[in-house]
């Protein structure tokens, strides 16, 4: 049995979904940063199974840039999330209502 | 399905744990004996009695170390690649692998002298003069007297 | 192959049996790499200094590191116009008139910003280096965005653009409006990193490269069988984009971040992100996707309309000036895209040009919404401004002439911009895009003209007091010696370095390694009145500065328009 690329392709399309519609859906902040980094996951995915199926290294070394870009990007977020939040009680997206909008 | 074969012992190590974990619990119910009692039933067997629950939260400052150790090992990420044809990359690679060090080394410097690794009691490395701005004796003696809610 | 991945991949190097060394052009990547290792030096300076610098060196030291930049960027200028353009560093980037157009006008950025920011911060009395740090890889990568030629780098530098802004917008960690801010921005701003991304996947899946350059010669050549995939790719990139530039649909986050963040932070904020963006959406588009225009110019024409009237309608009912200049920007937005939508060289011309007048404009004009803010930053009503012109004539005079200049004013650079980005739509045969286009400019001139009416009209609050004018010393400091931090290795490094300084702010502002600062806001909230005091109005001899080369600019270069048109011109002219 095997698996075919575009399998993996689809596999990473729902995961992008998956985040995409977490992050508009829920309203935990921590929750919505997985969300994040799952799209990116997914779009990890995309670049290895292309870079699997054209036989190109370009899209291995891709993938280590968004590794390192998501670990920056986690940094700074849960630094933001911790600084909002150590004067708050839960970490909910609706308890930022300074700010309208 | 030839392919998956090579996964039937994966598969055989879950059914083991499981069934080992399950067995635990079913044998430790089934045969110890159950007496409890209001001490075996508290949090601590011994010890003063807790008046109130432990900090739910734990430092924060074991999340900035985390954090920082987050990047410092994202960071590796590129130093494998590097390490595994470094005799072929030469001068080249050594220079660039010194450039991209110099940039983490840095902001390292800069972590460590704002006292960001350091544990325990507060201690900075830098001492730290603020003006602050638009504090009279006035204002600061009003403040203290007026405020009668706060536990002095 | 891409080049990136024969640069950065020795794996890959070592299958392809014998390395292949890439050619590092230093001089290209000078200008990024005098902003990198500037703010790398300005961090360890900070780091070494036995007590805490003066807000002032950082501020003189940036300005200089900008300065140092804005050379390179121009002698690099000249080496295109003397010897065409060049691609570098594995062709990874491009060095051509446009690319060095953004390199010149982010370090123009940096040098403005460096000015009111050293203004604010003063005022604030908020110490230390993290702002200028980040401001300076802000721009660096906003510089990449505009000389990367592979969506690669396009993706870093959006990212080396974007993560110093996230913090940037909560630096202010005394009112909670900005961390609320720096927390929309970040998600927001993650996921559309995140679409970008996957659309970059796409992309490179459909034509089998990232390179700019192989992309846009693959499609000339071949007829793409997953078209679905290639389109999907393109509209997912453009969504990214669209988040940076907040064109319309994309835009929900501008006003909250806008009113939130740290005023100066907010004109550098919207400067270097629609500089960065803007230049990395005309070069995708222009010299990658010129075959998909059927495709990408009817998206472009749908997002250029409702960000031009979304953004002048929202803006009138507004009472926070902050806000209302948000929307502002969304509507200058909505101009830029008019030129990009146009898809001749004629519009990025254009949108060239109203980049580099927009950036001053906005640069300027925050600095002065900073300065009437007063102290906590919190002043932002309409009403502060009543009267304003009767009490700091100058200061009334110079957000006159930066307002009047946005709503196209003529004889300020305002009014060329406008009329250029129009022209060109117009060339192109948009000619309803031209209507919208004006009718939303003509709806901006009344917020534009409201704000402008209050300060010279009725007067209000108190007379004139004595506000004392503070007297910096203008600490000199070693300024641009900083370019000898060589290339490649700094840019993955970018981020995290980014992340780290950036991290360590949040902490510290927060109170968490310092708590020095907690309690210096515990007083300033104390202090800070509702009382709008006019000796608030302070306004520091750097401000100063800022305003007069902005307003300068903004009104020479609009009586004398010749030099800025021919620099744009001759920009895409080897496009």
């Amino acid at each position: 049995m095997s698996v075919h690329a575009s399998w993996y392709l689809v596999l990473a399309a729902v995961l992008f979904s998956i985040g995409a519609v977490g992050l508009l859906v829920r309203r935990n902040v921590l929750v919505m940063f997985m969300c994040i980094e799952l799209m990116l996951n997914a779009a990890n995915l995309t670049f290895v199974t292309f870079s699997r199926a054209l036989n190109d290294i370009g899209g291995q070394v891709a993938v280590f840039f968004v590794l390192v870009v998501a670990a920056a990007e986690v940094v700074v977020g849960l630094g933001i999330i911790v600084a909002i939040y150590r004067r708050r009680v839960g970490a909910t997206a609706d308890d930022a209502h300074i700010l309208k909008g | 399905m030839g392919s998956l074969d090579s996964y039937l012992p994966i598969l055989f190590l879950f059914v083991l744990a499981f069934g080992f974990t399950a067995f635990s619990l079913a044998a430790s119910k089934l045969l110890a004996p159950q007496r409890p009692t209001a001490a075996k039933e508290a949090p601590y067997e011994c010890g003063i009695v807790p008046s109130h629950e432990p900090p739910q939260r734990f430092p924060v400052r074991f999340y900035l170390v985390s954090m920082i150790f987050v990047i410092f090992d994202i960071e590796v990420i590129f130093l494998f690649p590097w390490a595994v044809v470094y005799g072929q990359l030469g001068r080249f690679g050594l220079v660039e692998i010194i450039v991209f060090a110099a940039a983490v080394f840095f902001s390292f410097v800069y972590l460590v002298s704002n006292g960001a690794l350091d544990w325990g009691p507060l201690k900075r490395v830098q001492r730290v003069v603020r003006p602050i701005g638009g504090r009279t004796s006035q204002s600061t003696v009003r403040r203290i007297g007026s405020s009668s809610d706060e536990a002095a | 192959m891409s080049p990136l991945a024969a640069l950065l991949s020795p794996a890959h190097l070592l299958a392809a049996n014998g390395l292949v060394l890439p050619h590092v052009n230093y001089t290209a990547i000078m200008p990024e790499l005098i902003l990198l290792g500037g703010m790398l030096l300005l961090l360890g300076i900070s780091a070494v200094s036995p007590r805490h610098l003066p807000t002032q060196v950082y501020a003189t030291a940036t300005a200089g590191i900008g300065i140092a930049s804005l050379i390179a960027s121009l002698v690099l200028w000249h080496d295109v116009q003397k010897g065409g353009p060049f691609s570098a560093v594995a062709r990874a980037v491009d060095i051509d008139g446009f690319a060095t157009l953004v390199l010149v006008l982010c370090s123009c950025v940096v040098i403005l910003g460096a000015f009111f920011a050293a203004g604010f911060l003063e005022r604030e009395q908020v110490q230390g280096v993290e702002y200028y740090a980040l401001a300076l890889i802000s721009a660096s990568g906003a510089m990449l965005m505009g000389s990367a030629n592979d969506l690669i780098l396009v993706f870093l530098g959006l990212e080396i653009l974007s993560i110093p802004l996230y913090v940037m917008a909560g630096l202010d960690q005394r009112r909670a409006a900005s961390g609320e801010a720096a927390m929309k921005y970040f998600l927001l701003g993650a996921f559309s990193s995140a679409v970008f991304v996957y659309g970059i996947a796409l992309t490179y899946g459909a034509t089998g490269s990232t390179n700019l350059a192989s992309i846009g010669s693959f499609l000339a050549q071949n007829v793409v069988v997953s078209n679905g995939v290639l389109l999907g790719g393109l509209a997912l990139l453009l969504v990214g984009f669209g988040f940076k530039v907040a064109a319309v649909p994309f835009h929900m986050w501008t006003p909250d971040v806008y009113a939130g963040s740290p005023t100066p932070a907010v004109g550098f904020m919207a400067a270097v992100a629609k500089i960065g963006a803007f230049g990395a959406l005309l070069r995708v588009l222009f010299s990658t996707f010129p075959t998909l225009r059927t495709s990408w110019q009817p998206i472009l024409w749908a997002l250029a309309i409702l960000t031009l009237l979304l953004g002048a309608l929202v803006a009138v009912v507004q009472r926070d000036v902050k806000r209302m200049l948000a929307y502002s920007s969304i509507n200058h937005a909505g101009f830029i895209l008019l030129g990009v939508q146009a898809g001749t060289s004629r519009g990025a011309e254009a949108s060239l040009y109203y980049l580099f007048v927009y950036s001053v404009l906005v640069l300027g004009t925050f600095g002065v919404v900073a300065v009437v803010g007063g102290r906590g930053d919190e002043g932002h009503g309409i009403e502060r401004y009543r009267g304003l012109a009767h009490r700091r004539p100058l200061l009334a005079g110079s957000m006159a002439v930066l307002l009047l200049a946005q709503a196209g004013a003529p004889f300020t650079t305002g009014f060329f911009s406008k009329l250029y980005v129009i022209e060109a739509s117009i060339a192109a045969h948009s000619y309803a895009l031209a209507t919208v286009a004006m009718l939303s400019a003509a709806i901006a001139t009344f917020f534009y003209l409201r704000l402008v009416f209050a300060m010279f009209g009725e007067r209000a609050g108190r007379q004139a007091s004595v506000a004392v004018p503070v007297a910096p010393a203008g600490a000199g400091a070693p300024g641009g010696a900083a370019g000898q931090f060589p290339p490649v290795g700094t840019l993955p490094a970018g981020p995290a370095v980014a992340s780290a300084a950036g991290v360590l702010t949040l902490e510290r502002a927060a109170g968490l390694v310092d708590p020095g600062r907690a309690e210096a806001a515990a007083v300033a909230d104390d202090d800070a009145g509702p009382v709008v005091a006019d000796a608030d109005l302070q306004v520091s001899p750097w401000v100063w500065v800022g305003l007069a080369l902005c307003v300068g600019t903004t009104v020479v270069l609009g009586i004398w328009p010749s030099p800025l048109v021919d620099f744009a011109r001759h920009a895409t002219l080897l496009f």
